[in-house]
């Protein structure tokens, strides 16, 4: 497989997020990684403390005119993720036009990095920028609920809610969204959480139709950092061996983020102690002891394909 | 196993050098790999072109600082390679000294590089830096030919001339020293270069022995860039499972090392046609296809022990 991937995300010294997150099992895959590091931090900013240093727009293009200059510019996919600096993220856009124009079959992943649970974690002018910019040139878009509703500036209460607003998201760009998490009930419970996804496929018969796809996830009561850029990579990766099956996709990404979270909470709980919560530095991502989950996902997750719309094309 | 690394190189965007070419083999082997990007690049320098970013003495110290704070400065081993700086590499042996007072069994692998072939490709006030602080703090070191004779001021033209200069380096600190390349002749002929290995311990009873071996390596009609960071960070993974065994470890070290470049070189001549000598990014390390081969390398030379 003859596969090369950009990312554009941060570094930290210790643990797993950004790329950190997302390289090895993307190599682990057999995919190349070229990594652009958005940041280089001590650790992520879970921890009590963290340190390091950004880069500008100005570096992130100085550093792609040196992969330009070398022609070497050519890649298979692009995966971005958290970003807190508008000005760095147009740069970004601006790169990711003329890499397509380069290889217009360019996949771009894009995690579009606002916030969660009703709250945005970074600055409010990023919304625009996203909603009219980025995800317009997105391919593969993960957002969980709350970035889905502020992106198509629709609620999502009901599971025929999320589904419209998949179709919304459609709309702004991405042929393939997946609603990473939600608020919805869970047909298994309370335990569970819902996930969702879509992906726009054309039929043999030149139809245009979606699978739309529901996930339930075991939810896990503590919090994890690096696990949504996890989710993207391995949606990459899962995604381009199954390209026209959204649910063998999902299945596969789900059950490494089960495999992976599973390892780091046991272990995390072993090393804090009998009745005592884990710190940030104990829930860090037990990823290279993963590396056979990562390899080969033995699938625990049942998928229920929800149903299959087809529409006439509006040409 | 439960093993982590700090290792302070270069990042390249593209290609395996410095972390790049030292990260993915170590993680693959089980290792947790801290690493601090001393610069990053687009690309290594024997492109055509590259641009980049260099991180400074202070910044380094920063970073440190996040992970002290944090509490989390512990590492069983520190990796460090290319420098051109030495206010950043005084900056490192401080950390290292640090960690050591954190970890006292903290190994610190070193590869002292400073030049090759005979002459020196970083600025010349990296020497004394080297030759008097951190070699001093090394455990492990990974010197060619010419990084040896700088570092002891005396030349190799024989293999007891190579002991003389491995057993003035383990004076200098470190227990294990590997020449990785000389010019010394091959008893299998002139397609191959000598590599040499000694490993100073003591015995039980507190008796000083030393293990020394010699490789007969392939050579290649090609020039490789980062090649000296993987061989650093495996000889790193080898001999944390083989210790007391250098022979053992020189032979895994130096096999990965084989498969890696002949997977490459295949692939370089591939992209690049009959006739045509491959470019640098043709001539990238095939690091991921590699995988199983880092994993567990078919042991493909036998070093010879040495008196």
């Amino acid at each position: 497989m003859e596969c090369r991937v950009l990312s554009i995300q941060s570094h930290v010294v210790r643990g797993y997020v950004g790329n950190k997150s997302a390289t090895f099992p993307l190599q682990v895959l057999g995919f190349e990684v070229d990594s652009i590091n958005s940041v280089q931090f001590s650790n992520h900013t879970g921890y009590a403390h963290w340190k390091g240093q950004v880069l500008t727009a100005e570096e992130l293009n100085v550093l792609y005119e040196g992969i330009k200059l070398n022609q070497v510019n050519r890649y298979d996919y692009i995966l971005t993720g958290y970003s807190r600096d508008s000005s760095f993220l147009e740069t970004v856009v601006d790169i990711i036009q003329e890499l397509k124009k380069a290889n217009p079959s360019l996949v771009y992943v894009c995690d579009p990095v606002m916030g969660d649970h009703g709250a945005m974690y970074v600055p409010e002018y990023l919304l625009p920028v996203y909603r009219d910019k980025v995800v317009p040139l997105a391919d593969i878009l993960t957002p969980n609920q709350f970035e889905a509703e502020l992106l198509t500036g629709r609620k999502i209460t009901t599971e025929e809610d999320a589904l419209e607003v998949m179709d919304l998201l459609h709309k702004l760009g991405p042929e393939t969204v997946v609603l990473t998490s939600t608020d919805l009930p869970s047909k298994r419970g309370d335990q569970f959480l819902v996930a969702l996804g879509s992906q726009n496929i054309v039929k043999a018969d030149g139809t245009k139709t979606s699978q739309k796809i529901c996930m339930d996830m075991p939810k896990v009561d503590a919090v994890f950092v690096g696990t949504g850029d996890l989710f993207a990579a391995m949606l990459l990766a899962w995604t381009h061996h199954h390209p026209k099956d959204l649910k063998a996709a999902c299945e596969k990404t789900a059950s490494v983020m089960h495999h992976v979270i599973r390892r780091t909470m046991t272990y995390a709980n072993e090393m804090a102690g009998p009745g005592k919560r884990p710190s940030p530095a104990q829930l860090e991502l037990r990823m290279v002891q993963s590396k056979a989950d990562i390899e080969n996902p033995a699938v625990v997750r049942r998928t229920l394909v929800l149903n299959v719309f087809m529409y006439q094309c509006n040409n | 196993m439960e093993c982590r690394v700090l290792s302070i190189q270069s990042h390249v965007v593209r290609g395996y050098v410095g972390n790049k070419s030292a990260s993915f083999p170590l993680q693959v082997l089980g290792f947790e790999v801290d690493s601090i990007n001393s610069v990053q690049f687009s690309n290594h320098t024997g492109y055509s072109h590259w641009k980049g970013q260099v991180l400074t003495a202070d910044e380094l110290h920063v970073l440190y600082e996040g992970i002290k704070l944090n509490k989390v400065h512990q590492y069983d081993y520190v990796l460090t390679g290319y420098t051109r700086d030495t206010s950043f590499l005084e900056m490192v042996v401080d950390i290292i000294q640090e960690l050591k007072r954190a970890n006292p069994n903290l190994v610190y692998v070193c590869d002292p590089v400073l030049g090759d072939h005979g002459s020196m490709y970083v600025p010349q006030n990296l020497y004394p830096v080297y030759k008097n602080k951190v070699v001093p703090v090394a455990d492990i070191i990974t010197p060619n030919q010419f990084e040896a004779e700088l570092l002891t001021g005396k030349n190799i033209t024989t293999e007891k001339d190579a002991v003389e200069v491995m057993d003035l380096l383990h004076a200098m600190g470190p227990d294990t020293v590997v020449i990785t390349s000389s010019d010394l002749p091959s008893r299998l002929g002139d397609r191959f270069l000598v590599s040499l290995g000694s490993q100073r311990k003591v015995r039980p009873d507190g008796s000083r022995t030393t293990q020394r071996v010699r490789m007969e390596v392939h050579k290649v009609d090609a020039v490789f860039v980062g090649t000296g960071d993987l061989f650093a960070a495996m000889l790193l993974a080898w001999t944390h499972h083989y210790p007391d065994d250098l022979k053992m470890a020189c032979e895994k070290t130096f096999s990965v090392m084989h498969h890696v470049i002949q997977r490459t070189i295949s692939y370089a001549h591939e992209l690049a046609g009959p006739g045509r000598r491959p470019s640098p990014p043709q001539l990238e390390l095939r690091m991921v296809q590699s995988k199983a081969d880092i994993e567990d390398p078919a042991i493909v030379l036998e070093a010879t022990v040495i008196s």
